[in-house]
């Protein structure tokens, strides 16, 4: 009976117990109340006045501005408008003279001469000039800099360009002189007037330059997050699990896999910390090389060209005061940013900084930017590959004129092609091939290219599009004129004696428009390095590879004809020769050639070298794995075989190297028979044949 | 300028509960100036993500209520604005490092009313404007009323407009708030700077260290890196509705609305009228008219009438000239009504030109240029206008946008996915073996209730063979990101892939390595638009054309795996794995979406042992299967919101592909057919 009553006075007690627990909360939560500082103020206050609150301007006020003059520069600075006479450049657009030097000619002064008279900025007359450039050079004889230069007008129109830091005393005050200078301090910097450059070393290479080291988009599992700039040179490589220790360039602790190179001069990691005094900015060009994410830690300096750089898409600027906070992000950074910010690093190298030519380049095409003005770069243009030295403003500004930028603009190449039919020496009318193209149902247009001594007929079939005969010089590269009267982006290059089928045509069209930045044809070339001759040779023997197609029918982008100066040429013709000079100073810049291989898009020529002998070797041999050598010895067949290995390398340091297209395209047809190959007049055939179309798909469908 | 900011916004509205335009603007006007902080260094960490702001109902009170505070006559003031500024020197970044979220934090002073020793007040209590905007920022999740843990910190004393300040006694006024510190971290807003008779570019009020985001900087005032551009607001723009315009020719050229104007610019636009006739228009304010007509709303061209703002829509491009000041209150004007903008303000720094490219939405010409303008703008191309008519800021980017070629000698991963068919995959795993650049396979054993074989038993090979076991049997497991993978190239293979050869899976490495961003696939398949039913359709036949490759036998690149892991828009992920179907067609979906690229096929078709290709072989065609797998591609196609998928028409094939030629000398002599 105890027991029992016990038990129930527990029950009742445990159950009233949990009542209470269970109703309490709840209650407690009722009575306080969920803002913790109930008192203070709850942000900005809903005023309940506030209709009756005035604009911080009346009416009028935004229109009456009192009428000024307007203001002229004040105190020592510059700024474009005021201190630059633009009217000089109206017409010619920027023409530069270079100043001689007095004394003789130092080995800077030379390179920044060497890679200025080459390019279309060049003029020898400072009468028709309109911008001076005056190069500061460090004079090993002398002691003392280039005195005033004599059309100097308090340095109005001038470009005072100095490419290494410290040179000797200036004898003479800048003025108004535009001043480019390696990595200049923040303070003196006139934004929007003066040029940041970069800071280069002695050995940087005039042309062509070294390209990046990055192989592949992203970063390796097992290469080290973080390298850190060391005062005396080199990189101080650690692995991912350090405190701030290298913050200050000295680490005490001993952290497992952290190692120092001195000798290596390119840091192999992630991240690059480069701390922000001026003197670092050496370690800052090593990082973009090396694909190493410069983090830059409160640089005192302004970055190289900034004015038309979007850094923040390439670098990370940074506080040096919050050591703790930075590692942290680096750690965390999403690998989508990491590998965007990897890929900014090696294309800004390869586009603006490889070479001291790109250095010079990028600054006359900012300063001709400015002096354009509307027609300038967009950043666009500038921001992304391949870069504002090759998408010439000239020829365009909008990037869908381009290319390059179909992707970013989410935009598709036009759907027609113009055709150029260029007749050389024979002087037959391509009737049958006209026929063909012009049956194309992307055809808009047909240009025929009189080259002949002949006289063209008077009369010319009749096709669905219009047709127009022009006479040409009898030169070969007429075809590559930039003719306004090509109105499509496509341009289908035909010589006379091509023969293809309309379908033919109509499946190379479309394969274009998926690669509008290549070149698309039917019959290939390859080139490879002929040691007997010491050279580059060519055959249009049937290969595994391949590294040109010919223009004798090809499509490419109007774009790639209009390559200025100095940056593409234009592919040679058919029946010209081929032929590189080995160890020559300029990269013969990649005729715009190749369906597979990735020539056009790129800043460097893909140079492909194979040698015969290679070629002949069983394929087992050709496809044992091989070092990947971009930047290193192109040859391989002829590197392995020792002997010439060693000068081959020295000689052709600058060359990069890629691989030949190895594979071509095919309809998708189902039992498409195969198609003819073409039969070119030289030369056994060696195309892409491309079948015949199958119909077309029954079903209906909207393709979007 | 609402119109330009829309599109330039990166995050996304800070506030949920959106009023008025006003409000709009503020909000804007606020994040950007935020954005161009993070913009110029410091903050470049700090997320900006935006969580729901807290709901709280908001004291209200009367403007007239605040407490007055008397500034003694010799109160200090702070040295004027230090020119030399810079992020790192006159910005104390600890301030910003204490709080959990790694948030920026924004204080906002209490307002006050400010009276001089006789008791006049300073200025006017506050604007409109520069309520709204302090509204703005105080219901964003930047805002913090803890002033120990701000980083930034507003004062409520209104500058905007300098006219109606009496400096000195302002810059006292700034001098005693509570923690003004030489004016460190103090974010101060100005839209109408100098005033006469010299009309300087910035604020006036000595400032010390405190961030300007003002209107109407010029090279010489404005800090770069450290200072703000904003565009001056124009109140008439946010009162009038005016409708989209789509881009197009208009039927003016040239326009221009401003009232004040110098003189010279005056006659300026008067020859230009002259010589280009109608297609100039150029507007000034109306002298004679009626009563109540209010005049800040019309222009006048002779003796016709114009509305405005509403008359900038008619025209392709709209002059701003510089007026005494160089921030212009038309600009924002202009870009609401979706003219594109002729800036001629030498030295102008237009509105947040850290992070806007302003060279795509407008087009600045120097002054002494000024009477070539006609030309200069007749030379750009109807494309481009329609371009900056659209003001289009953003853009998609391609993650893999560098052509690198991967080195060769680094191979692929094979990936081999697997439940219990082990006769079937070591068959596989054999094939797959013989590939000269195979560099790892990974086998992942999707099957928890059974072990997988034990070592011995497994095909010696000459790479390295990891075996995976997952804690699930999802379709997802194939695609994830393990550290196992050390190589760029993945190549999935299913386990019964056994018809492919050495030579095959070679070349399509080989294909992958010229196009890393890619999918390359063997079997090919086909989304179609189907007109009836009107909705996609997935299609495995015979076709001209290919939009997908099955992920049975395809090489891509392994950051697709971190992105279908991890970044996979929508339910798509749990959807694949709930209906354990469709993960080969939402990796293709996943990979043109981000790079808008169609896909690669190999080598011609052959015989697959899938599914749906029972169909060719003849034997029975698996409706439900393929009406899944399309119920896939809509399901797929409307989380994506659009279709990315691209068709193309054309395969890959080794060069001397089935060309009269020593097959031994081929490099891939062993590609079959069917």
């Amino acid at each position: 009976m105890q027991s029992w009553r016990r038990k129930a006075l527990l029950l009742a007690l445990s159950a009233s117990w949990l009542l209470v627990l269970l109703g309490a909360f709840p209650l407690l939560r009722l009575a306080v109340p969920t803002r913790p500082r109930a008192g203070a103020s709850q942000g900005w206050p809903r005023w309940l006045d506030a209709e009756l609150l005035q604009s911080f301007s009346q009416p009028g006020e935004l229109l009456e501005d009192a009428p000024e003059l307007p203001q002229g520069p004040r105190g020592g600075s510059c700024d474009w408008g005021a201190c630059f006479d633009a009217s000089k450049c109206r017409g010619g657009g920027l023409k530069v003279f270079v100043y001689s030097a007095a004394g003789p000619v130092s080995e800077t002064h030379r390179r920044i001469l060497a890679s200025i008279e080459g390019s279309r900025y060049h003029t020898s007359n400072a009468a028709e000039a309109c911008l001076l450039l005056l190069p500061l050079t460090r004079d090993s004889s002398a002691g003392e800099c280039s005195p005033v230069p004599p059309q100097w007008n308090g340095g109005r129109n001038h470009l005072v360009l100095s490419l290494h830091p410290a040179p000797c005393p200036r004898t003479f005050q800048l003025g108004q002189a535009i001043v480019a200078e390696a990595s200049p301090t923040v303070d003196t910097f006139r934004h929007g007037f003066d040029v940041a450059l970069p800071l280069l070393p002695e050995a940087h290479a005039l042309r062509g330059g070294a390209p990046g080291q990055l192989r592949q988009h992203s970063p390796h599992p097992r290469v080290a997050l973080l390298a850190l700039a060391e005062e005396r040179g080199g990189w101080h490589t650690a692995g991912t699990n350090f405190s701030a220790c290298p913050w200050d360039g000295h680490c005490e602790q001993d952290h497992g896999p952290e190692q120092t190179h001195p000798g290596a001069t390119l840091p192999n990691a992630t991240f690059c910390l480069i701390p922000g005094h001026r003197p670092d900015a050496s370690h800052f060009l090593q990082a973009l090389q090396a694909g190493c994410i410069p983090v830059l830690l409160s640089p005192r300096w302004e970055l190289p060209f900034s004015e038309v750089i979007d850094w923040t898409k390439a670098a990370i600027v940074t506080d040096k005061r919050l050591p703790l906070q930075v590692l942290a992000a680096l750690q965390q950074m999403p690998l989508t940013r990491v590998l965007a910010l990897r890929q900014q690093t090696q294309f800004l190298w390869d586009a603006y900084f490889s070479s001291v030519e790109k250095v010079i380049h990028t600054t006359l095409e900012i300063i001709q930017d400015r002096i354009f003005g509307a027609s300038a770069h967009p950043s666009l243009l500038w921001n992304s590959p391949p870069g504002a030295l090759l998408a010439l403003s000239t020829f365009s500004t909008s990037p869908s004129d381009f290319p390059f930028y179909h992707v970013q603009q989410g935009s598709r190449p036009v759907g027609r092609f113009s055709a150029l039919i260029w007749v050389g020496a024979p002087g037959k009318p391509p009737l049958k091939l006209i026929q063909a193209v012009a049956g194309s149902q992307h055809c808009a247009q047909i240009l025929v290219l009189w080259s002949s001594e002949k006289p063209p007929p008077p009369r010319w079939p009749e096709t669905a599009v219009p047709l127009t005969v022009s006479e040409g010089h009898r030169k070969v590269s007429d075809r590559f004129f930039p003719y306004n009267a090509i109105s499509t982006d496509a341009i289908l290059s035909l010589d006379a004696h091509s023969s293809l089928s309309t379908s033919e045509v109509d499946f190379a069209f479309v394969v274009w428009q998926s690669f509008p930045e290549r070149m698309v044809g039917f019959l290939t070339w390859s080139h490879f390095w002929d040691e007997a001759l010491g050279g580059w040779g060519y055959t249009a023997e049937r290969a595994n590879e391949f590294s040109m197609v010919l223009t004798s029918a090809a499509f490419y982008h109007r774009r790639l004809r209009a390559g200025g100066p100095g940056r593409s040429r234009s592919p040679q013709s058919a029946t010209a020769s081929i032929r590189w000079r080995q160890g020559s100073a300029t990269c013969p810049w990649c005729p715009p050639a190749s369906v597979w291989t990735q020539c056009s898009s790129r800043t460097r020529c893909p140079y492909y070298a194979r040698s015969i002998a290679a070629w002949r070797s069983p394929r087992r041999e050709q496809r044992r794995p091989q070092p990947y050598s971009r930047g290193r010895p192109i040859c391989l067949g002829g590197a392995e075989r020792g002997g010439s290995a060693s000068s081959l390398r020295t000689g052709q340091s600058r060359r990069p190297v890629s691989q030949c297209g190895r594979s071509r395209l095919a309809n998708h047809s189902p039992s498409a028979p195969r198609g003819r190959a073409l039969a070119p007049p030289s030369g056994p055939a060696a195309g892409c044949s491309s079948p015949v179309r199958g119909a077309r798909s029954a079903a209906v469908r909207c393709r979007r | 300028m609402c119109a330009a900011v829309k599109y330039s916004l990166r995050g996304p509205a800070l506030i949920p509960r959106m009023k008025t335009r006003h409000r709009i603007y503020y909000v804007t006007l606020f994040s950007i100036v935020l954005l161009g902080l993070i913009a110029t260094g410091v903050f470049q960490f700090w997320p900006h993500s935006i969580e729901s702001s807290n709901d709280w109902s908001v004291e209200k009170r009367s403007i007239r209520d605040v407490p007055v505070v008397r500034l003694p006559a010799d109160s200090p003031i702070p040295e004027r604005g230090d020119l030399s500024c810079r992020m790192h020197t006159c910005f104390d970044v600890y301030r910003c490092g204490f709080n959990p979220k790694n948030k920026i934090k924004v204080y906002i002073y209490s307002l006050k009313k400010y009276v001089d020793d006789s008791g006049v007040p300073v200025s006017n209590t506050i604007s409109r404007e520069y309520n709204e905007l302090l509204t703005a920022i105080s219901d964003s999740d930047y805002y913090t009323d803890d002033i120990n843990r701000a980083c930034l910190f507003v004062p409520s004393i209104d500058v905007l407009n300098q006219n109606a300040l009496r400096i000195k006694e302002t810059a006292q006024a700034l001098a005693q708030l509570s923690r003004w510190d030489r004016g460190t971290n103090h974010l101060l807003f100005n839209m109408l700077p100098g005033g006469p008779p010299d009309y300087n570019t910035a604020l006036d009020v000595p400032r010390d260290r405190a961030l300007l985001a003002g209107g109407g900087f010029s090279t010489w005032t404005y800090r770069q890196g450290y200072d703000v551009s904003i565009p001056v607001y124009s109140p008439l723009s946010a009162e009038v509705d005016l409708p989209e315009r789509g881009p197009g020719p208009r039927q003016y050229f040239l326009l221009s609305s401003q009232t004040a104007l110098h003189p010279e610019y005056r006659e300026e636009l008067d020859a230009l009228q002259a010589r280009h006739g109608p297609s100039v228009l150029v507007l000034e304010k109306c002298t004679n008219l009626s009563e109540g007509v209010p005049a800040v709303r019309k222009r006048c061209h002779r003796h016709q009438v114009f509305d405005y703002p509403q008359v900038l829509q008619e025209a392709t491009f709209c002059m701003v000239l510089r007026g005494a000041r160089l921030g212009q209150a038309v600009l924002s004007d202009v870009l609401r009504a979706g003219c594109v903008p002729v800036v001629i303000a030498d030295s102008y720094i237009l509105p947040f030109s850290e992070v806007l490219d302003w060279k795509r939405a407008s087009v600045v010409v120097p002054e002494e240029k000024m009477s070539d303008v006609y030309s200069i703008l007749q030379s750009i191309p109807q494309r481009q206008i329609e371009e900056m008519q659209r003001q289009k800021w953003g853009s998609v980017s391609n993650p893999l946008f560098l052509p690198l070629i991967p080195p060769q000698s680094q191979g692929f991963t094979a990936i081999v996915l697997t439940y219990d068919r082990v006769e079937s995959l070591f068959r596989v795993i054999t094939e797959v073996s013989k590939v000269p650049s195979l560099a790892k396979l990974l086998v992942v054993w999707n099957n928890q209730n059974k072990n997988p074989p034990e070592d011995s038993l497994w095909p010696k090979i000459r790479v390295p063979l990891k075996v995976v076991r997952t804690a699930e049997n999802k379709l997802s497991n194939r695609f994830f990101p393990y550290d196992e993978i050390e190589t760029e190239a993945v190549l999935a293979i299913d386990d019964d892939i056994i018809m492919l050869t050495s030579d095959e899976l070679q070349f399509g490495y080989e294909v992958w390595r010229e196009f890393p961003d890619r999918l390359v696939g063997y079997p090919g398949r086909l989304h179609l638009w189907d007109h009836e039913m009107n909705k996609w359709k997935y299609e495995s036949e015979w076709t001209n054309e290919v939009s997908m490759v099955l992920t049975g036998a395809a090489f891509y690149h392994k950051y697709f795996n971190y992105l279908y892991t991890y970044k996979m828009p929508g339910d798509i992920k749990s959807w694949v794995d709930a209906h354990m179907n469709c993960e080969d067609i939402a990796m293709n979906f996943l990979v043109a979406n981000v790079t808008g690229k169609a896909v690669i096929k190999v080598t011609p078709r052959k015989k697959f042992k899938c599914p749906e290709c029972t169909a060719i072989d003849g034997l029975s065609l698996d409706q439900t299967h393929m009406v899944e797998r399309s119920e896939c591609i809509n399901k797929f196609a409307s989380v994506f919101g659009t279709m990315p998928l691209k068709v193309v028409e054309h395969r890959a094939d080794p060069v001397l592909y089935k060309d009269d030629f020593p097959e031994k000398l081929k490099s891939f002599p062993n590609i079959g057919s069917l």
